[in-house]
């Protein structure tokens, strides 16, 4: 009696559930299957990819995608999360996957958990990628991911990137990059830097980059780390922190209230849009890039076919209009590095990081 | 058994495991770019109000608490024992079947009928696992080992 | 007047039939997976972002469901929390532990009610707030730096002593241990790693999630197995309503918790916990004569529900008019919004009138919509406790299991969950405050990194934690709560003056 009381419950919030989820759509989000049982599911029917789904010719060349996932390294809300989502979002939807992609947020170690789950225990997935990004590839390059090395995975491509950028408060007595590194080479302790990640981390190398280039010891820079670029830029804004060197897409809505200005960006050519008129660091002297690109990699026994195929994948999937529209949402430019082109950049990025670190007395 | 060996039991541990606490702080390998306070110095405060605090519960302890017998012990070993095993378990032979067990057993630790237990977890097991898994995408293992029989 | 000429017009979008229908199902889904232990309101959104983006749904609907969806979920947590000792979030501890007191002497259904209502309380006096200051707030909220977070934490950690039950020591002593439990994983700060033994899975640090469900939902299976009862774990399910006299009793606490609530709603990072417990410890020492706060005082369900959602309406603040995210939520919404080609942000009400004033509409409709849902739902919902013991507490355990692998995908974390489990019932067995050891590990980091930031920023001068108004004030009232209970007990009568005071 009991039980069925019970059961009863049950099965009535479940209906809620269902029923709460339809209401939006007439039609319930499209069922993920686990891995295992995705070959023989049918194409899910949802609303956007089946229409313009033109079968992709790889898929003859001896490797066909089933029951795909995609790792995110970290929590929902990220950029690795960002780039799971999106990428595999417009993957299904130009057809290039049946049905979805499946995102699994695997967060821990700075990404490292994730690493360490697919070299150890899914070595052999050809339908997995996994989001990576220059935070990736410096804690590789610091040894961070444990015993595990940048040739324990395949690096398959980078599909998009954001930008980093030396920004102040629209108060600041810093009006150019200039007058930021003048200050900087009489006192360098007198400049608060305030980023998002940890000491040795990517904003913090960004400033140390830059101050290379300009020639001061950037082991003298002072910079304090908070939880994540927007507690930084609020730091800046509240005037505890002087600059904050983030990334463009975190800036946006702060830069268009005029409440912060941009001394530069770390990029190769001057960029468009709100940023427009803004130089690089590289113009006004100070040869610093910093470029956050947003790609994958895949499990070191991945077969060749299935490489072959997502390095094909990703290239289609980024000349579409869909993932163009992907890239403008979020906030991003369109740089797009695959397979044997993408390879010697991820190994050429981890060799630089780990001199840099080693330079700055990070690692041994 | 004096009335409050607990306490003081309880305090001997809390110290050996302040100044445990307090020693790994010197283990930590920190480069020479940290901050001013270093990453040390709030768990070797911690770890010295710790070892005051467990000194006080030593000598002033409370009186102890009515501790169960054998019996619940032996249940309380028991359920734990079947959490050890189901977290072996559940990537193997997958979140249905490594549940239902769980629940029959520990249904049956707490003295349920053995069918309806059963039953009862098989159900539940499979309307969590739709739940979860196809409704709010949360992916809970499959079943490796069966990965072969429908791939 | 201009404000209720754009209220109107965010009612008029608000009150379409298809942002109502999109408001109740962000509602029915958010007090689903609040429900939920270790399923938050984040799932429900990451699930429906695709969802949203094609269908083409207009931002305004979108983010009036997603905003349902959020305090739905406030609304749903207390559930978990007040019948079965499961806090779903590190907010619904004090829930817990005063609702479940409650539910054990047969009361689940006032204190279900009474979440309810405090709920619909805090939402809605928040609201009025939000729409009223949000830009005033906002440039309040930039004004705590490391310092002032840090002077924060000392006054949260200051009203600890009212949680600490009948022995002081064993209350400090239990915040030590979430302290130290904190400093497990990599030091946010330096990249040091501290207490994780070389396991990549604790660089991280140990998961809220994974310790609370330990040390409540475990420990009550455990707590269970000392006295198996062959019937029902709870005979008695009370009335499904507050009384009259009830609810003029809570009426201040709820003002109170609410006024809390919204203000460390407002600052980023600080949210819910900190809102739901200086809002209970708050009451604790002004209105708790009988010193029945922790055995199932109504008015200690009272005020953490109202802190808890007026905290979840002030964080919207930081999110909409900095551009800056307060929690795990507010984060994705923020990816939603910018996938809607909305850039939160200072300019944020100026440029979208429609989606800001239609928010804020849809929120008073959808708290009105929790309250309806909620209140008959009640009724439903204790029926659980019907469920005999052989299968609910198993079910619980199951219950927690997905919680608790959901959290990283994890079976590492089920032993880590059946470790805390047994630590929980140690620790309740003689007597240290669960709670605490919770307050400890959820504030431990914000006071750790706060202090080294501000030591960081001003080369390690000391006086910089005492160098603005705002952090002065924290240090002062810090000051005041550790003397305020003096205070009360030397005019209290004393007679009333609780066991706690007395030790």
């Amino acid at each position: 009696m009991k039980t069925k009381k019970f059961l009863l419950i049950l099965v009535v919030l479940l209906i809620m559930v269902l029923v709460a989820a339809c209401a939006p759509a007439e039609e319930p989000p499209p069922p993920t299957q686990g891995e295992a049982t995705q070959e023989e599911a049918a194409p899910a029917e949802e609303v956007s990819s089946a229409e313009e789904a033109a079968p992709a010719e790889e898929a003859a060349a001896g490797f066909t995608p089933g029951g795909v996932e995609c790792i995110a390294p970290a929590n929902p809300g990220g950029g690795w999360d960002w780039t799971c989502r999106s990428v595999g979002q417009t993957l299904s939807d130009v057809g290039l996957v049946d049905g979805t992609v499946k995102v699994t947020n695997m967060a821990g170690g700075g990404g490292g958990v994730a690493f360490a789950n697919v070299v150890t225990q899914q070595n052999d997935n050809d339908n997995l990628l996994v989001a990576a990004s220059p935070a990736t590839t410096l804690r590789l390059a610091q040894g961070q991911y444990g015993e595990f090395t940048e040739d324990d995975v395949r690096w398959i491509g980078a599909v998009g990137a954001d930008f980093a950028v030396i920004t102040v408060a629209a108060d600041s007595p810093y009006e150019t990059l200039e007058d930021l590194i003048t200050v900087l080479q009489e006192d360098p302790g007198s400049v608060n830097f305030g980023g998002g990640s940890a000491i040795g981390g990517q904003d913090h190398m960004k400033v140390m980059v830059l101050a290379q280039a300009a020639g001061i010891d950037p082991l003298t820079l002072k910079y304090t780390p908070f939880d994540g670029g927007g507690e930084a830029m609020t730091a800046m804004l509240g005037g505890f922190v002087d600059v904050f060197p983030g990334d463009v897409s975190e800036v946006l809505g702060q830069l268009e209230a005029g409440e912060i200005q941009v001394l530069a960006t770390l990029t190769a050519d001057p960029m468009g849009g709100m940023l427009e008129g803004v130089p690089t660091a590289k113009e006004q002297g100070y040869d610093a890039e910093w470029i956050v690109f947003r790609g994958f990699y895949g499990p070191g026994g991945m077969s060749d076919e299935a490489y072959n195929y997502w390095v094909n994948a990703l290239g289609q999937m980024a000349d579409s209009p869909e993932w163009e529209e992907q890239l403008q949402q979020g906030g991003l430019e369109k740089i797009v590095r695959l397979g044997p082109e993408f390879e010697p950049f991820v190994s050429t990025q981890i060799t630089n990081f780990r001199q840099l670190s080693r330079d700055l007395g990070l690692i041994e | 058994m004096t009335t409050n060996l607990t306490d003081r039991v309880t305090g001997v541990f809390l110290l050996l495991f302040a100044i445990w606490y307090g020693y790994r702080t010197t283990l930590f390998k920190v480069s020479f770019m940290a901050d001013p306070v270093g990453p040390r110095v709030f768990p070797l405060g911690l770890a010295i109000l710790m070892g005051v605090l467990s000194l006080y519960l030593i000598i002033k302890p409370d009186p102890s608490p009515v501790w169960p017998g054998s019996k619940t012990w032996i249940r309380i070993g028991l359920i734990t024992l079947t959490f050890i095993v189901y977290a072996y378990l559940m990537v193997p032979i997958g979140f249905v079947l490594s549940t239902t067990f769980e629940i029959t057993a520990l249904a049956l630790i707490f003295r349920g009928p053995p069918l309806k237990s059963i039953i009862g977890a098989f159900l539940l097991s499979a309307a969590l696992y739709s739940l979860f898994d196809i409704l709010l995408d949360l992916s809970l293992p499959t079943g490796s080992v069966f990965r072969g029989l429908w791939g | 007047m201009e404000i209720l000429n754009f209220l109107f017009e965010g009612f008029a979008i608000a009150l379409t039939p298809f942002n109502i229908a999109m408001a109740l199902a962000g509602c029915f889904i958010g007090t689903a997976v609040g429900m939920l232990p270790g399923i938050g309101p984040v799932n429900g959104i990451v699930v429906l972002i695709p969802l949203t983006f094609a269908l083409g749904l207009p931002p305004e609907s979108s983010i009036i469901m997603f905003a349902g969806i959020y305090y739905g979920s406030q609304y749903g947590n207390s559930i978990s929390a007040i019948l079965l000792n499961v806090p779903g979030t590190s907010a619904a501890v004090m829930t817990a532990m005063e609702g479940n007191a409650m539910t054990k002497k047969g009361r689940a259904g006032p204190a279900l009610a009474m979440s309810a209502i405090a709920s619909f309380f805090g939402g809605t006096v928040s609201i009025v707030a939000l729409m009223l200051f949000a830009p005033a707030l906002s440039k309040w909220a930039i004004r705590f730096g490391p310092a002032e977070y840090f002077a924060l934490m000392v006054f949260a950690f200051s009203t600890l002593s009212s949680l600490s039950g009948k022995n002081l020591i064993k209350g400090l002593l239990a915040t030590m241990m979430g302290l130290m439990l904190a400093t497990v994983g990599l030091d946010p700060v330096s990249a040091v790693d501290r207490y994780t033994f070389g396991q990549l899975k604790l660089l991280d640090g140990l998961d809220f999630v994974v310790v609370v469900i330990g040390f409540f939902a475990i420990n009550e299976i455990l707590r269970y197995a000392e006295n198996i009862h062959d019937q029902e774990v709870f005979t008695k399910l009370g009335r499904v309503m507050i009384t009259a006299k009830e609810f003029a009793m809570s009426f201040w606490t709820m003002v109170r918790g609410a006024a809390i609530g919204f203000f460390v709603g407002v600052l980023p990072g600080a949210g819910g916990t900190i809102a739901s417990f200086v809002a209970w410890t708050t009451e604790q020492r002004l209105v708790d004569r009988q010193g029945t706060f922790g055995t199932g005082d109504i008015r200690g369900v009272a005020a953490p529900e109202a802190a808890n959602n007026a905290s979840a309406n002030g964080a919207m603040i930081p999110l909409l008019t900095l551009g800056v995210p307060g929690s795990e939520t507010t984060a994705v919404m923020l990816g939603a919004l910018l996938g809607m080609n909305i850039t939160p942000g200072p300019l944020f009400i100026a440029n979208n009138p429609t989606v800001f004033w239609g928010l804020i509409a849809s929120m008073y409709v959808g708290n009105v919509l929790l309250l309806i849902l909620n209140l008959p739902l009640v009724g439903i919902f204790v029926r659980i406790l019907k469920v005999p013991g052989w299968f609910l507490m198993p079910a619980v355990v199951a219950v927690s299991f997905v919680a608790v692998y959901s959290v990283n995908n994890s079976p590492f974390d089920i032993l880590l969950m059946a470790a805390f489990g047994i630590m929980g019932y140690l620790l309740y067995k003689t007597e240290f405050p669960l709670a605490s050891v919770i307050l400890g590990l959820v504030l431990g980091p914000l006071m750790e990194n706060n202090l080294r930031r501000a030591m960081s920023l001003s080369d390690g001068d000391w006086t910089y934690l005492f160098s603005s108004p705002i952090a002065i004030g924290l240090w002062i009232a810090a000051i005041a709560s550790l003397f305020l209970p003096l205070i009360i007990k030397r005019f209290g009568a004393a007679s009333e003056i609780s066991k706690e005071e007395v030790n």
